[in-house]
């Protein structure tokens, strides 16, 4: 019984929750406490144990109907009828199936799996062929030939008993092949892909990503960023501690006749970065931005100032649409409002400055995020080099391959000139960099 | 298996009713597991779901005392775990001070006094002058307690390291004195709104529990235990609105306990019937966000049709 548990944790990770060795003796002592007689009550029970988010429960549930599905099943015994004309069956499959025992008949699907080395069973679509894989190993074959002999044998048309039992058998069998092959995906198998599909998008070029996966770039970039915060949060701690603040060690020890038991230290205020992000949204880099404005204000734990601006031609503030209504929708309404125009860096220059660069200080990191395809139009660089008097540091980040910068209307390097740090920035990978190195400077 | 299990968990489920905690067979067995395997439980879940109440409901089920600590941002162990008596050291320091007289009297060099001296009973750093705070004194109880530690999320990382032995061992290492362990294990119920992620090695030494809102039948049986004087079709169709207003896209929730408030404040009214217009007024109670309200207002006509429309179905049936 305790194999039935540990493969049944064995799936549960495999379908992306994590449960530790501590929770797995944990379950197994719950499993002692109520059986596995009642479905319910074993579901209700382990849903306590094993799964410790919201996420997960649910996760645990669709694993869970899956796994313990064909353990019932197992325990219906079938009836074995008497058949006269039993000697008459000469493939082996047949006969295992006439006379053979429940026990027999699982290991011998084993024997065909390991044969047709299940193991290597990846991916969803793949359950079929391991299916018809394992019954051709196992004779399926042999005994459909044989079926189809006995039929041509007979002379009515009614079928014999034994023609009967066989093909019930033989039905009987596709089936538990197929819950076998169905188990052992949920052991070997990437079962909800994933892992797969979060190592591709996690190199891909962020503009070439398909809009139907959004949602799950989404929760993956929620995930980087929720690292990103508890790295950082933890660094900021550690900066917190003063020096000995004597006033109040005095104070909160007067009671003890001015013997200083309690020591009381000043903090240090920490300072909160303040990070004004400047996205370009037209047709060419619409997609990046998305991403970058995802990764930002998934970040708020750490970044409590952060505002955000986007522009193709003129530029406009967008910080209280992300973050009062959800991420989706705000991203959506400000590639709208503001996208898919020619950009104009000078304009939008132009704007930020007069908008908001009173408000920019010496704890402020601005991020751009751009293409520097300037259409030719005026590049009015010396707006940038306020920006970049004025504040901590000037980032630039370019979706484009270094080797395009500066090709055509691109003038990255004017404009890189007056930056801090320039960064390429394509797939989801290397933003989680240039985000990690903007939270390490801008602390 | 014997039919045990079950039975206990329905008898748990029928003792908290009686205490006017209805709870859904979920929780039930949460509580049932903890008890048995004498783990802590971290209950999560939005807030007004009654994880609070549940740990209430427990201590009065189970007899026992309930300890409760609220966390808060900067609580320490000298808030949680036990503190010295600095004002009774220092007057025992006095004390010792004059009896030193009477114990050095007549020796002979300082190798002899600080012999005496070692002699000396001290009980400077001892139970006399411990004071034990909630997390000491759900281990040193006789009688077992039920211990609270309520909205876990609002403290410091470090706090959460400090309650990992509590949790796993039920002991407290006293640098002074050694180790404490408990002598009736407590039953240990952690309460998280999820402000924050908790940590994995505090969540591993837990059982744990969610508490979504709950669903119209079991919510119709709460108002009803809560608020008894309600008539029923009042109550249904008061249930049937708050299950239609958690299914517009809201700032904040409406809970149990809101949806309690409301009631009783429906019953202070003498109102027999929903209506549109009673909904409107009394909307704040329900909701606490102006923008929330304002989405709601738009939709009460909708709302109310149709929570008086399945409350008709229901009494036919």
């Amino acid at each position: 019984m305790e194999k039935v548990l540990t493969d049944f944790v064995k799936a549960l990770r495999n379908s992306n929750v994590r449960v530790s060795p501590a929770e797995t003796l944990d379950a197994m002592s719950v499993i002692d406490e109520v059986g596995y007689d009642d479905r319910e009550l074993l579901k209700r029970s382990l849903s306590i144990v094993l799964p410790k988010t919201p996420d997960e429960k649910k996760k645990f549930e669709i694993c869970f109907d899956d796994f313990f599905t064909d353990e019932i099943k197992e325990q219906v015994p079938v009836a074995l009828k008497e058949l006269k004309d039993i000697e008459d069956v000469k493939s082996d499959l047949a006969k295992t199936l006439l006379e053979g025992s429940q026990a027999e008949l699982m290991l011998s699907i084993a024997d065909a799996a390991e044969a047709s080395e299940i193991r290597e069973i990846k991916y969803f679509t793949q359950r079929s062929v391991f299916t018809r894989r394992i019954l051709e190993k196992m004779g399926v074959g042999k005994l459909e030939d044989e079926l189809m002999q006995i039929g041509s044998l007979r002379e009515e048309d009614i079928p014999t008993d034994l023609e009967q039992e066989l093909r019930n058998q033989l039905t009987g069998l596709r089936e538990r092949v197929s819950d076998y092959v169905q188990q052992q995906f949920l052991l070997h198998g990437d079962v909800s892909g994933e892992q797969l599909r979060e190592q591709v998008f996690k190199s891909m070029n962020m503009a070439q990503i398909d809009r139907s996966y959004l949602h799950e770039v989404h929760s993956l970039v929620r995930r980087m960023a929720k690292k990103l915060a508890n790295l950082h949060s933890r660094r900021k701690k550690n900066y917190r501690r003063g020096k000995l603040d004597i006033r109040k060690t005095i104070r909160e020890n007067w009671v003890n006749q001015g013997v200083l038991f309690n020591l009381s230290w000043s903090y240090k205020k920490v300072d909160r970065p303040k990070i004004y992000v400047i996205c370009d949204v037209s047709g060419s880099v619409g997609a990046y931005a998305r991403f970058m404005l995802m990764f930002l204000f998934s970040l708020t734990e750490v970044v409590s100032k952060l505002r955000a601006f986007v522009f193709s031609s003129n530029l406009g503030e967008v910080t209280d649409e992300f973050k009062d209504s959800n991420l989706d929708s705000a991203i959506e309404s400000a590639l709208q409002k503001y996208g898919g125009g020619s950009t104009d860096y000078g304009q939008a220059l132009t704007d930020f400055v007069s908008l908001c660069i009173d408000e920019i200080d010496k704890k402020t990191t601005v991020v751009i995020l751009g293409d520097a395809r300037n259409n030719f139009g005026p590049e009015k660089a010396h707006l940038m080099k306020i920006i970049n008097e004025r504040s901590k540091q000037v980032f630039w980040l370019n979706p484009e391959g270094k080797y395009r910068w500066d090709t055509g209307d691109s003038v990255m390097t004017t404009y890189s000139a007056y930056c801090t740090k320039v960064f390429q920035c394509g797939n989801i990978d290397q933003l989680e960099r240039v985000v990690s190195t903007l939270l390490k400077t801008a602390i | 298996m014997s039919d045990g299990p079950k039975k206990a968990i329905s008898k748990i489920t029928k003792g908290f009713a009686k205490h006017g905690y209805i709870c859904s067979d979920q929780i039930s067995t949460a509580v049932y597991l903890a008890s048995e395997l004498e783990k802590p439980i971290l209950i999560e879940g939005p807030p007004g779901v009654g994880k609070t109440e549940l740990a209430n409901t427990a201590a009065m089920y189970f007899k026992k005392e309930l300890i409760r600590l609220q966390c808060y941002e900067g609580l320490d162990e000298s808030k949680a775990l036990y503190e010295w008596r600095y004002g009774k050291q220092l007057l025992y320091t006095q004390i010792l001070k004059e009896q030193m007289q009477e114990v050095l009297e007549g020796a002979k060099g300082l190798k002899e006094s600080l012999g005496r001296l070692m002699k000396f009973e001290d009980i400077f750093f001892s139970e006399d002058f411990l004071e034990t705070r909630p997390l000491l004194k759900a281990l040193t109880s006789d009688k077992g307690s039920v211990l609270l530690i309520d909205e876990v999320d609002k403290s410091d990382e470090e706090f959460e390291a400090l309650l990992l032995e509590i949790l796993s061992e039920f002991q407290i290492s006293i640098p002074e004195l050694g180790v404490r362990k408990a002598k009736v294990k407590p039953l240990v119920m952690l309460t998280s709104n999820n402000s924050r992620e908790i940590g994995d090695a505090l969540k591993r030494r837990c059982l744990h529990l969610y508490i979504p809102f709950p669903e119209a039948k079991l919510e119709r049986q709460i108002v009803q235990a809560r608020v008894p004087e309600i008539s029923e079709s009042m109550q249904i169709q008061l249930v049937n609105f708050v299950q239609g207003i958690r299914e517009l896209d809201l700032k904040k929730q409406p809970a149990i306990s809101e949806t309690i408030d409301w009631a009783k404040t429906l019953i202070l009214l003498n109102s027999e019937e929903l209506d549109a217009k009673l909904a409107e007024e009394t909307l704040n109670i329900l909701l606490k966000h102006q923008q929330d309200i304002e989405v709601v207002k738009k939709e009460i006509p909708a709302l109310i049709s149709s929570a008086t429309e399945t409350s008709d179905g229901k009494s036919i049936n």
